[in-house]
């Protein structure tokens, strides 16, 4: 190929993309991942409620989505609850909004013996959120990755026995703690496993584990653990593996690191270029643009100002850098402002010029 | 001597509530009443202080969520035993009505705040979880409320927080009752841009906040 034509040549698609810039090899753009969950509802004009029980319908409304924006990684996600309800929790679905869980799988630890690790071709929401993973890939597997939400144990944990009486356990009696994130961990391996049989990989959330609630000592004693038995089964599977925490996680990075991640999905608690000078070494980063303040309140102009500035905090960042949102956009995050993110990315285009990105 | 011991008790009192130790906290309790100490005095200079300083190590980084729920637990058991003795009850610095927005569940954060303005010296009325905004301004009045507090976690209910201050304006008892919001998505320019008074970003900071809405 002449240089010439290499010039003209079409936009990569996000698979060509990550292949280059995995290889350290010449990419149009950073990558770049305004996370979409229940925004895709509004692409396709559907009720955030429909979503459920409807893999179909979850396919249609990701598939739009991407072809509207064109980001880098689709992730099948409507929100934290699947596994947890898969193993007997309540949650409720308002008509139009993000569900959210209504009660715990058990009121006590002394009924630890009713929960059961979730099968995933039969409880809950699973199967139709395993249909949806198994449609998008069929549609654009071979151009972008297809990712599959998974709650991690510590944070499915929280929704089994409900937050506050985790919480307390953490002190007050932490074998039973061990208890609850083995029984979630062995659900989210069998999780990992149909995820990564329907053509998808498993894409790791686990806000519990935010120093905003749980103090890094006990991160390592409850949340590590179980994020490191969860990755390494993925990675036997073949599977490179991000994994995001809301919050505030600084004092984290190096246990997530050390948990075996590949890429930390950091939010706007976090600061990107700490994140790049700690851990950059020892794994990709992405994040991490304000999903309320900015993507959901600010203006078009705001997001490219947004983008500019996190770009130059963590481009040269020795594993790579993803621009992303902090967290999964709000549903009705204005189209605008994620095509904003999107025409920002290819306005700074690759290779970063980092002295345009303070102008 | 006896300021000696009085000290001694609630500096104990105080301790066992940072201690997380819900037990020592009830026992230091019993015994500060069987010293006669002022149960008034042993809940301000003890379980309070306790709390405080729990506050304090929270903001530090030093104590986080379950830290700070397990000094309450001991807090409240220490109060259990030393309210039923008290012979008036203190100057409240104020009235707060505290509720999480409607269609949210998420209560850890709001529980936290209620803990923190009840240990400094308010009296808390809580609405719980997914609360109507007309409930908040129909509290407010009736509980002659000098302010109330909104959290939310999630950007689908965060608008509701506008709702409760545009109902307060309608009914027209704005001036008398301060509005303050905190919660995961709401930030300072949110709080300002739906017409509240305050914005805290954590409960040690939202009791400071109250103090001075207040003040």
């Amino acid at each position: 190929m002449t240089i010439q034509e290499k010039v003209s040549a079409p936009a990569m698609s996000p698979l060509e993309r990550f292949a280059a810039y995995n290889k350290g090899e010449a990419i149009d753009r950073l990558p770049c991942v305004p996370i979409i969950g229940n925004t895709a509802a509004r692409v396709i004009g559907v009720k955030v409620s429909q979503f459920r029980g409807n893999g179909h319908l979850i396919a249609d409304a990701q598939i739009a989505a991407y072809r509207r924006f064109g980001y880098d990684v689709i992730r099948v996600f409507t929100d934290l609850y699947t596994l947890a309800e898969a193993m007997g929790a309540g949650v409720h679905y308002p008509e139009d909004e993000t569900a959210y869980l209504e009660s715990p799988a058990i009121s006590s630890i002394d009924h630890i013996e009713r929960l059961r690790p979730a099968d995933p071709l039969k409880d809950g929401n699973l199967p139709q959120h395993l249909e949806a993973m198994q449609r998008v890939v069929k549609a654009l597997g071979k151009e972008v990755p297809v990712t599959g939400a998974l709650t991690c144990p510590f944070t499915t944990a929280s929704f089994l026995i409900g937050a506050e009486n985790l919480v307390r356990l953490t002190i007050k009696n932490p074998e039973a703690v061990h208890l609850l994130c083995r029984v979630a961990l062995e659900s989210a391996i069998r999780y990992a496993e149909a995820i990564i049989d329907a053509g998808c990989t498993p894409s790791l959330t686990d806000p519990m584990s935010s120093s905003t609630v749980i103090s890094p000592r006990l991160f390592r004693e409850f949340s590590l653990p179980y994020l490191k038995r969860l990755i390494e089964f993925i990675h036997l599977n073949g599977k490179s593996v991000t994994l995001h925490i809301c919050g505030k996680t600084e004092k984290v990075w190096e246990a997530m690191a050390d948990a075996g991640a590949d890429c930390i999905s950091i939010d706007n608690d976090a600061s990107l270029s700490g994140a790049r000078e700690s851990v950059g070494h020892r794994l990709r980063i992405m994040g991490n643009v304000k999903p309320s303040e900015i993507m959901l309140q600010g203006t078009p102009a705001d997001v490219r100002r947004a983008v500019f500035d996190c770009v130059a905090q963590a481009w040269d960042s020795p594993k790579g850098y993803i621009i992303a949102s902090g967290c999964s956009l709000p549903t009705e995050t204005p189209f605008a402002n994620i095509q904003a993110m999107m025409d920002a990315a290819r306005e700074i285009g690759w290779p970063v010029a980092p002295e345009k990105l303070t102008q | 001597m006896a300021r000696k011991i009085k000290q001694e008790h609630l500096q104990e009192l105080s301790d066992a509530v940072l201690d997380m130790d819900e037990e020592r906290t009830v026992k230091a309790a019993h015994e500060a009443l069987d010293e006669h100490i002022d149960p008034y005095e042993a809940i301000q200079g003890g379980l309070s202080d306790g709390m405080a300083r729990a506050g304090q190590l929270f903001e530090d980084e030093e104590y986080f969520i379950p830290e700070l729920l397990m000094c309450s637990d001991a807090m409240y058991a220490g109060l259990d035993v030393l309210k039923p003795h008290l012979k008036q009850v203190g100057e409240s610095r104020g009235t707060v009505v505290i509720g999480v927005i409607e269609g949210d569940t998420h209560d850890i954060g709001k529980n936290m705040v209620r803990i923190m303005f009840e240990t400094g010296g308010f009296k808390v009325i809580d609405l719980g979880r997914d609360v109507p905004p007309q409930r908040f301004v129909d509290t407010a009045r009736e509980e002659k409320a000098d302010i109330i507090a909104l959290s939310t976690l999630m950007t689908t209910t965060m608008e509701g927080m506008g709702t409760v201050v545009r109902l307060l304006d309608e009914a027209d008892i704005r001036d008398g009752i301060k509005v303050m919001v905190g919660g995961g998505p709401i930030s300072p320019g949110f709080a300002k841009r739906i017409g509240a008074d305050g914005y805290a970003v954590n409960a040690a900071e939202a009791v400071k906040v109250a103090r001075e809405l207040v003040a």
